[in-house]
């Protein structure tokens, strides 16, 4: 047994040597947490922090269900319209969702929906009627939660639509179903299991939502605890409250974590086809269908249009000439193109290792395949269970313990956040894809004795690189966004184009500020359609025949 | 694409060290953000401060001046801050108890100032009174009371600061307290409906209000005369509260770790000169504590004046702060 086991020491051991120093670094952390401030201190809690929790758990309940809602209802229709021009335009750009800073939806949102916003005034230009102000609070939460869950939402549920086997659907036309019973007794079944992971995806990002809720929850009766503990660190200086608070988010969304991991699988169905659905739709649920995908674009196209629009006008030779803004510039582009290295090395070694506990013809069979394996999963998903901002505070009381730089220990933080939020996802979409390269070559691999970086170059790269492309993107896209662990770091030492952004925000400075959204939004985005198709197009002539 | 950004960015550290390492010493000086503005105080001060030290001053902002004290508190002993400007007199003896301030050794007992002032720290250096300000053209019905305020219609909104990081939000609390007093908690909840937004600075709520997205802004009486006198408008207001306006009396100190003593002294007997209060009014919008050299300008004299300035003892504040911050956070709990 051991022998075998030698035998793929090569991939194991890098793998597991990842996967343990993420988890003794979680451990390290928690530790520090632990053991910084009395005992007594941290476990009184007071009416205050079960106020904070519960408005937290309650604003991630409700936006975890309107975002279902809305992607069902949005996944739905586009699966059954699926032969209208630009349909695929349309996916690609809700599936942005997932890499748009947050900061970037907030702003965009106020441009459409504050009392100032685009709807307000055509209605004052119109009907000389305000809404007023209702985007401050839970409103603007639930409003940006859904906006940015609800695309990806419908991404995965698209998916799922179409993977539905078209006998079924003959089945039931034959049967006589209607629209309803459709629904219900064939679609909604194959639903369910995506629905499920999805929905504790949804819940447990919006349990640790920051940045939204930072700056559209606009008074501490909106508080979610991550921001409940950013005020507490650099507001109050209360470090007991914001352990106190940190322990308790660490321990919620560990369990949760814990209690959804069963069923937490393909996040990474993110490739959809236009796939016709045999079933001619009645004219009024016709209607319907493109109503819906009228009225979603809308609502997810205008706040970025707010953002180009309100962006172009600004003074963008002043923006440059800014140092502090290329100081944050270059900073935010080396943090990017470091972690998406990173988080593509770390996720090949983790999905490397772990395939070997999975596959029959390797070490599926043995009693400590099924731990490791876990272990390993577990390691890649840390982000989930330790929050942002608990991993910041974390820095922060190391680097009260030990001399250093508070710049070392900030790059230290902001870097370790990037990785690890990117983790999650490229595991999702290079472990099956790892997966499926083994179980194909393996046994040519075996038998033409191919050597580890052999086997690389003529069996894995080539198989992988449109998926290394993606997590690439996506890692440098998350990193880029990020306004979290920077809160707490963030000084005019240093900034990233995120931190900065927030800075201007919060000055007079607007026409700066949207030219810098501007700015983001643009790198963001052509990263997320253009690195991508980099790595595509390296695909050779006969590697393309071989894949039909 | 990695070695030119990497190169670049070597390039840019060195740059910095290299302006660092000038023939002239640094003075730092940790402010709040609309200070340090392009049209704030900071680039004529550092003018006028630099024509006669032989010094750089460098002004380094955040986003509130609570934030600023909080910063210096993070940094512990690696702080480059050499001052700390712009907290007031309500949340100076917290900045006190750090123990991280040094003594001044001014004169500060003629000073212009309303209220006798007394603090062996912190040197004051402006003064202005807390007041909801609006725009006249848009706002006819004009609440003259925190009364009138909450009873406001639902729609109407106001744009306040977070006590816990500005000081303006902190003056805004011990306002209500003061006159309300057992009551604050449940004056607070009234008003709670027409808070819109609490923002951590000033500035960030004053841009929103500026941006029309609510009735009011907890501001100063004296900010009218920026729209006066900088954008020639008359239609922005500071609304009149019978009950008395609390007062703000801005001040700064040096820190104990500071490595430029003498500088940071030459800088805050520089703050009771007529060449620092010439500066004040036209900058940071409030008046200053000595006589300047030509009187206020014209517009001032447009400007609201309370009969009293209401201020709490900082004492008072330092040794109740918390538990008036606890009684706000939890009536603003839903």
């Amino acid at each position: 047994m051991l022998k075998r086991l030698y035998g793929f020491k090569g991939s194991l051991l890098p793998g597991l040597f990842v996967s343990f120093f993420l988890l003794g670094f979680a451990l390290l952390l928690f530790m520090t947490l632990l053991g910084a401030e009395d005992p007594v201190q941290i476990t009184r809690l007071d009416e205050r922090v079960y106020g904070l929790l519960e408005f937290t758990l309650y604003q991630a309940f409700l936006s975890t269900l309107l975002s279902l809602a809305v992607g069902i209802v949005l996944a739905w229709s586009l699966a059954h319209q699926s032969d209208f021009k630009g349909r695929s335009v349309l996916v690609a750009l809700f599936s942005s969702s997932l890499v748009l800073p947050t900061l970037l939806v907030a702003f965009g949102l106020i441009g459409i929906y504050g009392r100032n916003g685009w709807i307000n005034q055509i209605s004052i230009a119109l009907f000389d009627h305000s809404f007023g102000s209702y985007l401050y609070g839970l409103s603007g939460i639930l409003l940006a939660h859904t906006y940015l869950n609800a695309s990806f939402a419908s991404r995965s549920l698209l998916h799922t639509f179409e993977s539905i086997p078209k006998e079924k659907y003959k089945l039931a036309k034959s049967l006589g179903f209607s629209t309803f019973q459709r629904f219900i007794y064939v679609e909604l079944p194959a639903l369910k299991p995506t629905l499920l992971s999805i929905a504790s995806t949804i819940f447990l990002l919006c349990f640790s939502s920051f940045a939204i809720v930072l700056i559209l929850g606009g008074s501490p009766a909106y508080n979610t605890l991550e921001v409940a503990i950013y005020e507490a660190v650099r507001i109050d200086f209360d470090i007991a409250m914001a352990l106190k608070l940190a322990l308790i988010q660490l321990a919620i969304s560990t369990l949760l974590v814990i209690f959804s991991s069963n069923f937490r699988t393909g996040l990474s169905n993110l490739k959809t086809a236009s796939v016709r659905i045999p079933w001619k739709e009645a004219e009024h649920i016709g209607w319907i269908q493109r109503t819906v995908i009228a009225l979603f674009t809308l609502f997810f196209v205008l706040p970025l249009l707010v953002i180009i629009a309100d962006g172009s006008g600004a003074d963008f030779g002043r923006i440059f000439a800014e140092s502090l803004f290329v100081k944050s510039f270059l900073t935010s582009l080396v943090f990017a193109v470091a972690s998406s290295i990173l988080t593509v090395v770390l996720a090949l070694f983790l999905s490397d290792a772990k395939r070997h506990f999975t596959l029959k013809n390797r070490l599926a069979d043995r009693v400590f395949s099924k731990p490791l394996s876990l272990l390993i999963s577990f390691s890649g998903n840390l982000y989930l269970a330790i929050p942002s901002l608990v991993m910041g505070l974390g820095f922060f009381l190391l680097s009260q313990k030990y001399e250093a730089p508070i710049v070392v220990w900030a790059s230290a933080a902001v870097l370790t956040a990037n990785v690890l939020m990117s983790l999650p996802f490229a595991l999702s979409v290079l472990s099956p894809v790892m997966q499926k390269t083994a179980q194909r070559y393996d046994k040519l691999v075996f038998s033409l004795n191919l050597g580890k970086v052999q086997r690389w170059i003529y069996c894995e790269y080539p198989y992988l690189k449109s998926s290394i492309g993606y997590v690439f993107a996506l890692a440098f896209c998350f990193s880029l966004g990020d306004l979290g662990i920077i809160a707490l770091f963030g000084s005019d030492e240093f900034s990233t184009l995120p931190w900065y952004l927030y800075q201007l925000m919060g000055s007079y400075r607007t026409n700066d500020a949207a030219g810098v959204a501007l700015i983001l939004l643009v790198i963001i985005l052509s990263v997320f359609v253009a690195v991508p198709r980099l790595f595509e197009r390296k695909v050779s002539g006969g590697e393309v025949a071989e894949h039909k | 694409m990695f070695k030119i950004i990497h190169t670049l960015l070597i390039t840019f550290m060195f740059t910095s060290v290299a302006f660092g390492q000038d023939i002239k010493p640094t003075l730092t000086v940790y402010t709040y953000n609309s200070f340090t503005a392009s049209w704030g105080a900071a680039p004529k001060i550092k003018e006028a401060f630099e024509r006669e030290c032989n010094c750089t001053l460098k002004f380094v902002s955040t986003s509130s001046s609570i934030g600023a004290l909080r910063k210096i508190q993070l940094e512990g002993k690696h702080t480059k801050a050499d001052i700390l400007l712009g907290l007031d007199t309500s949340i100076a003896q917290t900045a006190n108890k750090t123990g991280l301030f040094e003594k001044h050794d001014l004169n500060t007992s003629m000073l212009l100032l309303p209220v006798p002032y007394k603090d062996e720290n912190f040197v004051p250096y402006d003064y202005s009174y807390f007041a909801f300000v609006y725009d006249s053209d848009k706002l006819k019905e004009v609440p003259d009371s925190f009364e009138a305020l909450a009873s406001m219609p639902e729609n109407f909104k106001i744009l306040i600061q977070d006590p816990r990081s500005s000081t303006s939000g902190l003056g805004l609390l011990l306002w209500i307290k003061e006159l309300y007093g057992e009551k604050a908690g449940a004056y607070w909840k009234r008003l709670a409906p027409h808070i819109l937004t609490i923002t951590k600075g000033w500035s960030e709520s004053y841009s929103l209000f500026l941006k029309g997205e609510a009735d009011m802004v907890l501001s100063y009486t004296t900010s009218p005369a920026y729209h006066m006198i900088e954008e020639k408008k008359n239609n922005i207001k500071a609304a009149s509260f019978k009950e008395g306006h609390y007062g703000q009396i801005e001040v700064a100190a040096m820190l104990k770790s500071s490595k430029h003593k003498a500088l940071a002294r030459e800088f805050l007997s520089f703050m009771l000169s007529p060449a620092f209060a010439d500066i004040i009014p036209t900058t940071n919008w409030a008046y200053p504590v000595v006589k300047t050299t030509k009187g206020l300008p014209n517009a001032f004299e447009q400007l609201i004046v309370p009969s009293k300035m209401l201020l709490m003892d900082g004492k008072k504040v330092e040794a109740s702060r918390k538990a008036y911050i606890d009684e706000w956070l939890n009536a603003l709990r839903r």
